[in-house]
C-alpha cells in the first residue's frame, strides 16, 4: 500500500513538473490543413520553444472529445480546431470558446465573420472555406452540343439531354439530413430560406419551389438510389464516369482531378459556378474549419502565439498552394499563389465570396435534429419526382417542430 | 439412399449459404485491401486486378500501426491479467457461497452504458495525471474484461463438483490452496473461453480508448479513423488496417475456437 502512495505521489509530481515547462496540448482534424500544419510544428518549436502536444482525429471524434473534455470542467486542451456551422453556437452557449481580443481579421471575408461573432467579439479564426459548385464533364456536354448550364431551367434540361442508363445526367446529395447543405444554395436562389429573423420559413413559396425542382430533377435524372446517396456515393460515381454534372461543395475538386483516385482525366472535368435561379444567384460560402483557442486554457499566451503562426497570411498562402481553400483573402490575391491553383476555382470562389450566402444549414443549436426534419421533406420530394402533394402541409407541420426546436433552446424568434 | 444423398447435398448447400453471407464481407475487405482507389469504387466490381502493397505499406509505414499494435496489446493484456487476477476468486467465491446479489452488481456495470463512467472518471484521471498514460486505458478495459470473466467462470466453477475440494480440505489443505491446486487446473477451458472473449472485447473497444487515449497510447480501433479525413475516405488504408486488427482475434479465435464453445456450455448443464 505504501508503495502504491508512492508511486501516486511521483506521478502527480512529474504531472504537475511538466507542466511548469512551455508547453500546449492542440487538437486538430483529421483534414489537409491539419496535416499541413501538424508537419509544419516542428518549425514552431524550433521559433518559439514551445512544446506543442498535438493530437488529431477523425471530425466526430473531435467533437465528442472536446464535447466530453470540456463538459468535465478540467481540459487541458488549449487550442482546438472546430466547425463552426456545426458546434459553435453550442460551444458558444457553454463558454467554451475564449474571445480573440487582440486579433486582426480584417483579412477575413465579412460573411465568413458573421457566423463566429456572437455580441460584438469574435470567437473562431475562419481556416477553410468551402461553397457550392458545379462539376460537369466537359466532354460529355461537348458531345450533346450544349453549353454549361447558366440557369437551372438549363441545368434540367440539359441533365434531361444527356442522361442515360449508362450516365446519370444529375446528381446532388439526396440522403435526407446530408442532402440539406447541397439544397441550400437551390432554396436561395429561388428566393427561399430555412430560417428567417430566428424562425423556421422552409414552407414558404420560394422555399418549396426548390424542394420541387431538387426532387424532380434528382428523381428523373439522377441515379439509381438517389435518397440515399451522400457525398460519399457520389463522388465514387463521378470519379467512376458514371456522372454528368453534379453540384455539390468546392471541397471535393481536388479528389476527382486526381489520377490517382479517379478513372476520367482531368482535362475533362470542369468546375462552374451554381446556375442561377428566378432570384438570381447566392451559393452558400461557408466556414466549414476555424481554431479557436479553450476558455480555461491555462496558457492564454502561448495559446495565442501558436494561434497566431496556426492562422497567418504565410500559412494560409501555403495551404492554399497546397489546394486547401483558405478563408483569408490576401491568399486568393497573392500572384505565386494563384499560378498553382485553377483558375475555375478562383473564379467561382471570388463569386462565391461577393454573392454568396454565409450559411448552408439551419444555423441553431439544434442543427442536427432540424436537418433530420427538413430531410424528410427532401426525401418526399425526390420519391415523387417533386409531385408530391403532401409537400405543402408536410412543411408545415415540420417547421412548426423545427420552432419547438428553437423554442427549447431559446433561440425562437432570436437573431 | 436417395433420401439420404438429397439430405447431404441440402446440408452442403445451406453449409456454402450461411458461409457466402457470413465471408462476403470477410472477402470484400481482404480483396479491396490489395486494390487502388479507383479499382475500389470501379463498377461494376473489379474481380480481376492487379494487386498492389501500397495500403499495407501506408500502414505500417507511413502511419506507424506497429505502436498502436503495442498498445492495444499492452492494453489487452494487462487489463485481462489484472481481470483475471481479481476476477477467478471472485468468481469461484460466488459461486461456492452463492452470492447472487453480487453477481447481479457485477452485470448490472457491464450494462451500464459505457459513456456514463467516461465522465467521472476523465475528471479523476486528470486530477491525478494520468491522462495518455496506460494505467488509465487498463483500469477502463477492466470494466469490460472483468465482469465477463466473473460471470463465465462463476457458471463454469458452478459446474465443478464440490466434492473435488471437499476431500483436500478433509485432507488439510485449506480452501486457498483446495482453488489453487485442485479447481484452477481443472477449469482450464473456461479460463481460456473467458480470457479471449474478454481480451477481444478490450481490442475492439472504441468509446473508452477515445477519450482516455492521446497520442502515445492511441489504441487500434482509433486508429483506423486516420484514414478517414474531412471530406476524403482512404477505403484501401481503412480495408487494410481492418484486416491488420482482425488478423490476431481472428487467429485466437481458431486457436481456441474448440475451448470456446466448451466453456461457454460447461455451466450449462448441472449434473
Amino acid at each position: 500500500m505504501k508503495r502504491f502512495f508512492a508511486i501516486l505521489v511521483a506521478v502527480v509530481l512529474v504531472g504537475a513538473a511538466s507542466a511548469q515547462t512551455k508547453e500546449i496540448r492542440v487538437l486538430l482534424a483529421n483534414h489537409p490543413y491539419g496535416e499541413l500544419l501538424k508537419n509544419a510544428i516542428p518549425e514552431f518549436e524550433q521559433a518559439t520553444g514551445i512544446k506543442v502536444i498535438v493530437e488529431s482525429l477523425q471530425e466526430s471524434q473531435l467533437t465528442t472529445k472536446l464535447t466530453t473534455e470540456f463538459a468535465t470542467g478540467s481540459s487541458s486542451v488549449d487550442v482546438f480546431m472546430t466547425r463552426p456551422l456545426q458546434e459553435a453556437k453550442m460551444f458558444y452557449k457553454n463558454g467554451w470558446y475564449a474571445a480573440l481580443p487582440g486579433y486582426d481579421f480584417s483579412d477575413f471575408p465579412k460573411n465568413s465573420l458573421s457566423v463566429v461573432t456572437f455580441g460584438t467579439k469574435t470567437y473562431v479564426v475562419p481556416i477553410v472555406t468551402e461553397w457550392q459548385v458545379l462539376y460537369y464533364r466537359k466532354d460529355l456536354l461537348q458531345k450533346a452540343g450544349v453549353e454549361v448550364p447558366k440557369t437551372l431551367a438549363d441545368l434540367e434540361a440539359t441533365a434531361k439531354k444527356i442522361n442515360s442508363p449508362d450516365v446519370a445526367g444529375f446528381a446532388s446529395r439526396g440522403k435526407g439530413a446530408a442532402a440539406v447543405t447541397q439544397l441550400s444554395t437551390y432554396v436561395y436562389n429561388y428566393g427561399g430560406l430555412y430560417l428567417d429573423k430566428g424562425k423556421a420559413v422552409f414552407d414558404s413559396k420560394p422555399a418549396l419551389d426548390a424542394i420541387k425542382y431538387y426532387g424532380r430533377i434528382l428523381g428523373n435524372y439522377g441515379p439509381q438510389g438517389a435518397t440515399s446517396m451522400s457525398w460519399e456515393n457520389i463522388m465514387p460515381l463521378f470519379q467512376a464516369g458514371k456522372l454528368a454534372m453534379w453540384t455539390d461543395a468546392s471541397v471535393f475538386y481536388g479528389q476527382i482531378i486526381d489520377p490517382a483516385k479517379s478513372q476520367v482525366p482531368a482535362a475533362n472535368i470542369g468546375i462552374a459556378n451554381m446556375p442561377a435561379g428566378p432570384k438570381g444567384s447566392s451559393p452558400f460560402i461557408v466556414v466549414s474549419w476555424g481554431m479557436a483557442i479553450a476558455k480555461k486554457t491555462k496558457n492564454l499566451e502561448l495559446a495565442g502565439q501558436f494561434l497566431t503562426w496556426a492562422t497567418s497570411k504565410e500559412f494560409a498562402k501555403r495551404a492554399l498552394a497546397s489546394n486547401i481553400t483558405m478563408a483569408r483573402n490576401s491568399a486568393w490575391e497573392d500572384k505565386e499563389v494563384l499560378k498553382v491553383v485553377n483558375p475555375d476555382l478562383v473564379s467561382t470562389r471570388a463569386f462565391a465570396a461577393k454573392n454568396g450566402y454565409p450559411l448552408d444549414r439551419p444555423y441553431m443549436s439544434a442543427v442536427g435534429e432540424a436537418r433530420d426534419r427538413i430531410g424528410e421533406l427532401v426525401i418526399e420530394s425526390i420519391n415523387t419526382k417533386g409531385g408530391s402533394t403532401k409537400l405543402e402541409p408536410m412543411a408545415k407541420d415540420l417547421v412548426r417542430k423545427v420552432n419547438e426546436l428553437l423554442e427549447d433552446t431559446g433561440e425562437y424568434g432570436v437573431y | 439412399m436417395k433420401q439420404s444423398r438429397f439430405r447431404h447435398v441440402a446440408f452442403y448447400v445451406m453449409v456454402l449459404t450461411v458461409a457466402l453471407v457470413v465471408l462476403f464481407p470477410f472477402f470484400w475487405m481482404l480483396s479491396s485491401s490489395f486494390k487502388t482507389q479507383v479499382d475500389i469504387i470501379a463498377w461494376p466490381p473489379r474481380l480481376v486486378f492487379k494487386p498492389t502493397l501500397h495500403n499495407y505499406v501506408k500502414v505500417f509505414g507511413e502511419q506507424d500501426f506497429l505502436k498502436y499494435f503495442m498498445n492495444s496489446s499492452i492494453v489487452g493484456i494487462s487489463a485481462v491479467g489484472a481481470s483475471l487476477l481479481l476476477g477467478l476468486p471472485a468468481a469461484y467465491s460466488i459461486a461456492r457461497f452463492r452470492q447472487k446479489r453480487l453477481s447481479v452488481f457485477i452485470l448490472v456495470a457491464r450494462l451500464m452504458p459505457g459513456i456514463s463512467f467516461l465522465l467521472p472518471w476523465y475528471i479523476i484521471f486528470s486530477r491525478l495525471g494520468l491522462m495518455d498514460s496506460y494505467i488509465a486505458l487498463i483500469l477502463s478495459h477492466m470494466l469490460i474484461a472483468l465482469p465477463v470473466i466473473v460471470w463465465i467462470m462463476s457458471s463454469y466453477f458452478d459446474g465443478v463438483p464440490t466434492e473435488l475440494e471437499e476431500s483436500a480440505m478433509v485432507d488439510g489443505a485449506t480452501r486457498q490452496r483446495a482453488f489453487f491446486s485442485i479447481i484452477l487446473p481443472l477449469s482450464g477451458p473456461g479460463i481460456v473461453t473467458a480470457t479471449t472473449l474478454s481480451f477481444i472485447f478490450s481490442w475492439n473497444n472504441f468509446m473508452f480508448s477515445q477519450v482516455l487515449s492521446m497520442e502515445r497510447t492511441k489504441t487500434l480501433p482509433i486508429a483506423v479513423y486516420n484514414f478517414v479525413s474531412y471530406a476524403e475516405v482512404d477505403w484501401g488504408g481503412v480495408m487494410a488496417a481492418a484486416v491488420a486488427i482482425m488478423a490476431p482475434a481472428i487467429l485466437l479465435t481458431m486457436l481456441f475456437q474448440k475451448y470456446v464453445v466448451k466453456g461457454l456450455t460447461m455451466g450449462a448443464v448441472k449434473g
